[in-house]
């Protein structure tokens, strides 16, 4: 059985449903990251387990226990907002310590811990800061010993480093990713960052319009999407329909269906190259642009069609716009996945 | 150095205040000074006639200073001031923690209600006020009682509205939120976290409410008038006797708010401190 376990969660705002019967576990010390775009629902249902938002409909367990209609007081579950949330009147140690004072802990071991949850997010030498005078970063490392401090039985992050610049964003994720590894607590974390979500998570579960579209191991998510809108979600799929894909390579895809392929699964060459296993097809380079060490070729194939092609940025092997090249889309990386429901509404 | 060198100060540390500023704040504080300083001048002489005044005294003083219904009119501004500024709020606290904590819909409402007060003439109020409570045997009948709830609601808005800013300045739900998640619950948490946030706000409304009941003179004639004498019916009563003198209460009036206010900012300063 799960750790915890949402059961048929349905929850809804007057007539706007933001969860539609969501129903999956999450084993004991894993790090699950619920992903997706902005009101897909995955803050709403963080705040359903946290028990800040309560649910419309099904159940929620945690560690056997239903914790449905338990105050979050009760619940004994560690949360990191957005906003850091610090209390504005307090210094960084009795922020730490508040926690432990409400769960009524004796003064000496509220000063260990405090200590030792200090140095764990290395902010030593700011016990007695202000979190007016921190930095945001500093202050959602402060948060997060606060959060951990009490020992919770899950600890939620809710887009924590969304408001952080994205060299410290590197290394807070670094930190929280070993932080929950010493100490093996079962995390939660919210983003719509799916890089940020790569790099943290055991399990991701993917979220759209209040439903799970996919879920599975990081690797799994970015190789295998299910539908159209995992593969344009996760990893920048290039996405050709059916009787486009059919026309450049003579390849019956069933319609309802797109094929997508990984930029950086595309072969890119001035001959045409002798490759077996794959479809080859003719194009115009139109634009390239470097993405750190990698450069993103924008390639017009025939009929208008454009697709990105990426390929490690060696300034020996380049080419220009308007150069006529050979793209090979090997067969094994050209995923047939259904037009999801979702997507295919929105286009309509 | 004043309050606000200290202020500008504090705003951009290192950063001298330029002569202009300086000068124009001066200009700007002297006029603002005139009245009083000639209301002043005009109650420490004895007559005023010429083009200046002849004759220093403090004569005025002397007897206001030995008068003890003046000190009685005072405390009583004092005590009206202190009770129907604490009582709004305590009452607004204890609305918001609602607003804030249980049902945040009900702060549209919760403004409106507040709101009213500043559509309300003095003169309204104290007859509505008067015609509802006058006869009926209980202790809001007493005059008394009728005036501390008039300024309650004369402060009503004022208060309202620095309490509300306040706790939309340090997002008091989130804060809520925060501590529940530690284990606290809801009021306490308002009460350990929030409030602690706020009292610089409230501070600062209290002040511009203490100086409205300090200033008002229609409530208190038309509800209680001299049965419970506040300093401006004081003033009133003895306008007519001596210019001077009445100059002299004035005078007296602006002392007690400022002191009232440096108290009041001296606290306010402290609790930002910590």
């Amino acid at each position: 059985m799960a750790y915890i376990e949402f059961k048929d969660v349905v929850k809804r705002f007057g007539d706007n449903t933001v969860l539609d019967h969501i129903s999956f576990g999450i084993q004991q010390g894993d790090l699950v990251t619920l992903l997706g775009p902005s009101g897909c629902g995955k803050s709403t249902l963080l705040r359903c387990l946290s028990g800040l938002e309560t649910v419309t409909e099904g159940k929620i367990v945690l560690d056997g226990r239903d914790v449905t209609n338990v105050p979050a007081s009760k619940r004994n579950i560690g949360m990191v907002f957005q906003q850091y949330s610090l209390f504005p009147n307090m210094t960084v140690e009795q922020n730490v310590a508040f926690g432990l004072k409400m769960k009524k802990v004796d003064p000496a071991t509220i000063e260990r811990k405090v200590a030792e949850a200090i140095a764990m997010v290395e902010l030593s030498g700011k016990e007695k800061a202000y979190p007016s005078s921190l930095s945001g970063g500093q202050q959602q490392r402060a948060a997060l010993a606060r959060s951990i401090v009490t020992e919770p039985a899950v600890l939620l992050l809710d887009e924590p480093l969304s408001a952080i610049d994205a060299k410290l964003r590197k290394a807070l994720q670094s930190r929280i990713r070993e932080i929950h590894q010493e100490l093996g607590l079962t995390t939660i974390f919210v983003t719509h960052d799916q890089d940020e979500a790569m790099v943290m998570s055991d399990v991701i579960q993917l979220f759209h319009s209040g439903r799970i579209e996919q879920a599975g191991s990081p690797v799994e998510v970015y190789t295998s999407p299910v539908s159209e809108f995992a593969a344009s979600f996760i990893g920048s799929y290039n996405q050709l329909s059916a009787s486009d894909f059919t026309a450049l390579t003579g390849v019956p895809v069933p319609q309802g269906n797109v094929v997508a392929i990984r930029p950086e699964t595309i072969g890119i060459s001035r001959e045409r190259p002798d490759e077996k296993d794959a479809h080859l097809v003719d194009g115009t380079v139109v634009d390239s642009t470097p993405r750190g060490n990698v450069l993103r070729y924008t390639v017009r194939l025939e009929g208008g069609t454009t697709v990105f092609v990426d390929v490690l940025f060696r300034s020996f092997h380049m080419f220009d716009r308007g150069n006529k090249v050979y793209l090979s889309l090997p067969e094994r990386d050209c995923l047939v996945i259904p037009v999801n429901a979702a997507s295919a509404r929105t286009a309509a | 150095m004043s309050s606000k060198t200290k202020a500008v100060k504090a705003a951009a540390p290192g950063k001298k205040t330029p002569l202009a500023a300086k000068i124009f704040l001066g200009i700007v504080g002297l006029y603002l000074l005139v009245p009083f300083l000639t209301t002043l001048v005009y109650s420490l002489f004895v007559e005023w006639t010429d083009v200046l005044p002849s004759g220093f005294t403090l004569r005025n003083y002397a007897e206001l200073f030995t008068n003890s219904t003046f000190w009685f009119s005072i405390g009583r501004t004092l005590i009206l001031c202190l009770v129907s500024v604490a009582i709004t709020i305590v009452l607004l606290l204890l609305a918001m923690y609602v607003v804030v904590a249980v049902n945040r819909r009900l702060g549209r409402f919760m403004q409106f209600v507040c709101m009213i007060p500043y559509a309300l003439q003095g003169v309204i109020l104290s007859i509505g006020i008067i015609s509802l409570y006058t006869g009926t045997g209980t202790i809001l009948s007493n005059r008394m009682f009728m005036l501390f709830g008039a300024y309650t609601i004369l402060v009503l808005p004022y208060i309202y509205q620095g309490i509300r800013n306040a706790l939309n300045a340090i997002d008091a739900n989130m804060l809520i939120q925060a501590a529940e998640m530690l284990g606290c619950g809801r009021f306490r948490a308002y009460v350990q976290v929030v409030l602690p946030n706020i009292v610089s706000g409230i501070l600062v409304s209290s002040l511009l409410a203490e100086s409205i009941v300090f200033g008002d003179f229609v409530l208190a004639n038309n509800i209680a008038g001299t049965n419970y004498q506040n300093i401006q019916v004081f003033l009133q009563a003895n306008m007519a006797r001596s210019s001077g003198l009445s100059s002299a209460i004035v005078v007296v009036i602006f002392l007690v708010v400022a002191a009232v206010t440096a108290v009041v900012l001296k606290l306010q300063h402290t609790s930002q401190k910590q």
